[in-house]
């Protein structure tokens, strides 16, 4: 516990010197979810509710959305294949460590860095320029709360996973790729998963991917409560659950096969 | 320490298909090489030394040292190392041993130098005052103070290596092993880094397997040898006894007054002749230097010369060369 500590503290002290990388991200991320406002406002038309989503309802989805993509690392994140390619793994491996906790405790420290630094100011800026709304009870406040911290942990066992290829395959990135457009667009992050097709719903909520970032949204426009609100937390964790101990499982295979084959 | 026994490492290489279709046949079938890296080797290492282990590029090095240290698995023979099996149960193996890589850094390269070395702290677990005491030694034996706030990835490579050493110790591995730990170093940082090692193995009684080009650091290390090639142990013991067997050859140059069709002398081979200048070899115990000296003065007129003796890297050069060592 203590080293997992310690490794979040540097991780986030690290992250938190690339203040300039977190500045223009953060203009990139405000800039893009108004032309993605101005994009949903006209496809409402003058109407005041599409798909259970009114029009404060649908700009809250956007700032929210776009304030987690740096947290959640939505566009992607290699670090742990690159590490398989320098060989850098090796280094980690020579140390009295698990793996998992230690890449776990490092996201810790990047994931606090940007709901900060990107997450907390968007939601900021947005709610300066529009009317937003917000979580009204003290139990809905909890509940986001927690399933931001529930999504952050899917999407890091997510990518964690979609990274062991790199033990088996010298250039991996496509695969890693396609699992960030899998992500995309089940997570409804392209647009929320209720102004699709009754069947792509159907089809995105049997993969953990709507957990990631719809439930998010959900949760805090407080399209959900009571047993509702309850029964997607749980579902969180039960995927996070699930993808942790597949991601160790794989990665278990892929130290054998590394120290079977060589690197 | 260590026992190795009958030591194999076998990778299978894919072979690529040549010729016509070669894309189209390579996608389809596939065809494997067998790379010996390592073949049947054999050794033990008691507490304390400090073994120096040679061989030429590819010759199976690294492949050992990386069994060793667990990363790898072998194809065959027994390992037992510290009263454990490396690959099996790695988190407590790799507990209590050391290992630096010349060519990468094992620590944090955007964290400052001693924010690494905390961290290293916590992973091994290493009591507040022991980790004071031991960075405390480290820093003065070392000269780390001057770099300890600059991040890694900042430092040259002699500071990189230095704090790597000091990575590498902070838990008071009982064995360490150090891959090529002077590579691209200049001289003076080269001699800093052995009287490190030295000193880490004299006063510390670590065990250290020094893996190295550089054979000035076995010179200056190393009482034991260990040389491999082709995945094969070629040679295993003193330093002394190594040029006692091979370090017979001495060089004479001469430089011939006029040209001559013939220079061949009694005692000795002509092995190189550049103009005037020609190169006997001759080995200590047919003939000696002066003898020589007569009896080529006695058949041409020489303007200069001057005797070479053998230093350990010729040596070295001409068993991996002659394979003087091969059964």
């Amino acid at each position: 516990m203590r080293l997992f500590w310690e490794i979040t503290r540097r991780s986030f002290r690290r992250f938190m010197t690339y203040r300039a990388a977190a500045l223009a991200g953060l203009v990139t991320n405000v800039f893009f979810g108004l032309l993605r406002v101005s994009v949903l406002l006209a496809l409402y038309d003058g109407r005041p509710e599409v798909a259970g989503y009114t029009v404060p309802g649908i700009i809250t989805y956007t700032a929210l959305t776009q304030a987690v993509i740096a947290y959640l690392s939505l566009f992607g994140w290699f670090d742990l294949m690159q590490s398989v390619y320098t060989g850098e793994i090796a280094a980690d491996l020579l140390k009295p460590m698990r793996l998992f906790t230690f890449w776990l405790a490092q996201d810790t420290g990047r994931a606090a860095v940007n709901i900060l630094l990107r997450g907390v100011t968007i939601m900021i800026i947005y709610g300066l320029l529009f009317d937003l709304t917000y979580p009204q009870t003290a139990v809905q406040t909890l509940a986001v709360i927690l399933t931001i911290i529930l999504s952050w942990l899917l999407s890091f066992t997510w990518r964690f996973l979609i990274n062991l290829p790199a033990f088996w395959t010298p250039n991996a990135r496509g695969i890693v790729r396609l699992g960030y457009v899998l992500a995309w667009f089940f997570s409804g992050f392209l647009m929320p998963l209720r102004f699709l097709p009754d069947w792509v719903q159907r089809v995105a909520y049997l993969t953990p991917f709507p957990h990631m970032l719809n439930s998010v949204v959900d949760v805090y426009v407080g399209v959900l409560s009571g047993t509702e609100l309850l029964r997607v937390l749980l579902i969180q964790a039960a995927w996070v659950l699930a993808l942790a101990l597949m991601g160790q499982l794989v990665l278990k295979t892929a130290v054998r096969r590394l120290v079977i084959l060589g690197g | 320490m260590i026992q190795v026994h009958n030591l194999h490492k076998h990778f299978k290489v894919t072979r690529h298909h040549q010729g016509r279709l070669a894309g189209v046949r390579n996608l389809l079938t596939r065809e494997y090489r067998l790379v010996k890296a390592v073949d049947n080797v054999s050794f033990t290492i008691q507490t304390g030394e400090l073994v120096g282990y040679l061989g030429p590029n590819g010759a199976g090095k690294s492949t050992t040292i990386k069994m060793l240290t667990g990363l790898l698995v072998p194809t065959g023979g027994d390992l037992v190392v510290n009263g454990r099996i490396p690959h099996q149960s790695r988190q407590q193996y790799v507990a209590n041993i050391g290992v630096v890589f010349g060519q990468r850094t094992t620590l944090w390269w955007d964290l400052p130098v001693i924010e690494s070395l905390e961290l290293l702290q916590h992973v091994y677990r290493v009591p507040a005052d022991r980790f004071r005491q031991n960075l405390s030694e480290f820093t003065d034996l070392l000269d780390l103070k001057p770099f300890l706030h600059t991040p890694v990835r900042s430092l040259s490579l002699g500071q990189r290596m230095r704090a790597d050493l000091c990575a590498a110790l902070l838990h008071d591995p009982a064995l360490l092993f150090l891959d090529e730990p002077t590579i691209g170093l200049d001289v003076v940082a080269k001699e800093r880094i052995r009287q490190f090692i030295q000193h880490v193995n004299r006063e510390r009684g670590t065990t250290i397997i020094l893996t190295t080009h550089d054979l000035q650091d076995v010179e200056k290390l190393c009482e034991r040898v260990m040389i491999i090639d082709h995945g094969r142990l070629l040679f295993d013991g003193q330093l002394n006894d190594l040029r006692e067997r091979f370090d017979g050859r001495r060089e004479l140059l001469v430089d011939m007054a006029e040209a001559y069709e013939d220079v061949s002398v009694e005692g000795a081979q002509v092995v190189a002749r550049d103009g005037w200048q020609v190169t006997y070899q001759f080995s200590r115990s047919s003939v000696t230097a002066s003898e020589l000296i007569s009896r080529i003065s006695q058949r041409y007129r020489i303007r200069d010369l001057a005797v070479r003796e053998p230093d350990i890297e010729a040596t070295i050069r001409r068993i991996y060369e002659e394979r003087l060592l091969e059964t």
